[in-house]
């Protein structure tokens, strides 16, 4: 599967918060339309993601997935900045 | 700034148990929380906003800014000023924050150490008797609700029931200085039954130990698969002794919970019930997908139970509420407490066994499917990872009747 994106967001290794909270700065910095693609290892990010999106008005949560890197699975969110 | 605090697992436990005054800030998301929750003694005041909604909402890049924005215009009038706020999330970290803003704007807070993962594989040992000749801890998984056993008699231990994680029963008997044995040898590792609420720690720590592993045969059989179990065990059957020092453990087979259930007595004094007759309710007999059929199994066992020696005392598999401990945090009581307070066996001694089968019937609790899987596990039909386990374990079992009346919301 590969979802098109702009930017690339490396969060691998991070302890909740910090993969969103970092995330929620990268998306700042990208064009409106143009999507931010977030590599993470904890697995709580999904949930979280997806709880995010639902509240902040400017992103759009478009696809997420998993893959399995040396063993370890990481997973991948897509964002979309809408505003 | 107001004072922040770290709690240990530990230190929760005591505060449920003592009834200690806090709140709860719960940060996870709603479905973790709705899913599983810290439970007292009695309710536990709490408010649930999820991490990423105070970050979101308070609108700040730093993540403590943003908490304190959210908490200061959104919470302030549901967080109480007379008491501590404990800030809950899955893994520790993030209610450090929630902590530290909560403190900055002058509530007395604390933070949970490790969070929901480490309350969930939190253990505590209670001693229920230490005599010359007989001593009895009991091992609880207090976030699940499982109850487990070590009875030791010159210098031998045999372990009851073992739960996943192996170190409270190998440090236990380790290091135990008890009367004139300085530490213990397991000789023997029981499972009073095949379980499915959580993964039994029976076969790996009869492994650790080099003793011998014991599982009545009927549950060595998955009941909805019908495959025969991979993993290494030997027969219980009704009536077998187990000795230990100068007592030992006489298996009663009890069939109702699950098709192979054991409970083991000792002597008048101590009677094991694994999932039959736990302190304020029974066991449910749904859990192999046969309910109809083992219900009458059931009535039939406990009947049996209930003509034992009324002072024997009760040491159950599992206890519902932190609220059935006794002063010192043991799940305790003896069969004539019991036959007094314990909903089911009122049912039973007024109503026979028609009328207890009708009762056990009518308050089936939800089926959780990952029971399936965690028979499944405990048979060897299953291995999973270590995260893959945790996951299956999730929340606390609902292996009683009395938790039906919660899940549905009704009396309890």
């Amino acid at each position: 599967m590969s979802q098109a994106f702009d930017k690339q967001f490396d969060a691998r290794g991070m302890n909740c918060p910090m993969p969103l909270v970092n995330a929620r700065k990268e998306i700042a910095k990208i064009e409106r339309g143009q999507v931010l693609k977030v590599l993470a290892t904890d697995k709580g990010s999904v949930a979280d993601f997806q709880g995010w999106a639902k509240v902040a008005k400017n992103v759009q949560l478009v696809a997420q997935e998993t893959e399995t890197a040396d063993g370890t699975c990481v997973y991948v969110h897509y964002v979309m900045r809408k505003a | 700034m107001a004072e922040r605090e770290i709690w240990s697992a530990a230190d929760l436990l005591a505060r449920l148990e003592h009834r200690g005054k806090f709140f709860i800030l719960d940060v996870r998301n709603r479905e973790e929380f709705e899913r599983v929750r810290l439970e007292g003694r009695t309710p536990l005041p709490a408010v649930n906003v999820p991490y990423f909604e105070m970050l979101e909402l308070g609108g700040k890049d730093d993540m403590l800014d943003s908490v304190i924005a959210y908490m200061e215009r959104e919470l302030a009038s549901q967080l109480p000023r007379d008491q501590p706020i404990l800030a809950v999330c899955a893994k520790g970290d993030t209610s450090d924050y929630v902590a530290q803003g909560l403190s900055r704007l002058g509530y007395a807070s604390a933070t949970l150490k490790g969070g929901m993962k480490v309350w969930s594989e939190h253990y505590s040992a209670r001693t229920v008797v230490e005599d010359a000749d007989l001593a009895i801890y009991q091992i609880s998984r207090p976030a699940r609700g499982c109850l487990s056993y070590i009875v030791a008699g010159a210098g031998k231990a045999i372990v009851i029931d073992a739960l996943r994680h192996l170190h409270p029963y190998l440090d236990l008997a380790r290091n135990l200085d008890w009367v004139h044995s300085r530490g213990l040898e397991i000789t023997a590792v029981i499972d009073t039954h095949g379980h499915a609420d959580h993964i039994s720690g029976g076969t790996a720590l009869a492994a650790a130990a080099g003793a011998p592993y014991y599982l009545h045969p009927f549950d060595a059989i998955h009941p909805t698969d019908v495959l025969p179990a991979t993993i290494a065990y030997n027969f219980i059957s009704d009536g077998q002794a187990f000795p230990i020092g100068r007592h030992e453990l006489k298996a009663l087979h009890i069939p109702g919970h699950t098709l192979g259930l054991v409970a083991l007595r000792l002597g008048d004094r101590y009677l094991f019930t694994g999932d039959s007759i736990f302190i304020r309710s029974v066991a449910r007999p749904d859990l192999g997908g046969k309910a109809e059929a083992w219900a009458p199994l059931h009535a039939r066992s406990l009947r049996r139970l209930l003509t034992l020696p009324g002072g024997i005392t009760v040491l159950p598999g599992h206890f519902s509420t932190l609220d059935e401990a006794d002063d010192s945090g043991r799940f305790a009581g003896t069969l004539d407490d019991l036959k007094k307070r314990n909903e089911g066996l009122q049912v039973l001694q007024r109503e026979g066994e028609a009328g207890f089968i009708r009762y056990l019937l009518e308050s089936l609790p939800r089926f959780n499917p990952d029971y399936l899987d965690i028979k499944r596990v405990n048979a060897g039909l299953l291995k999973p990872a270590e995260e893959d386990a945790a996951t299956l374990e999730l929340g606390k079992n609902v292996c009683a009747l009395s938790q039906a009346y919660t899940a549905t919301g009704g009396a309890s």
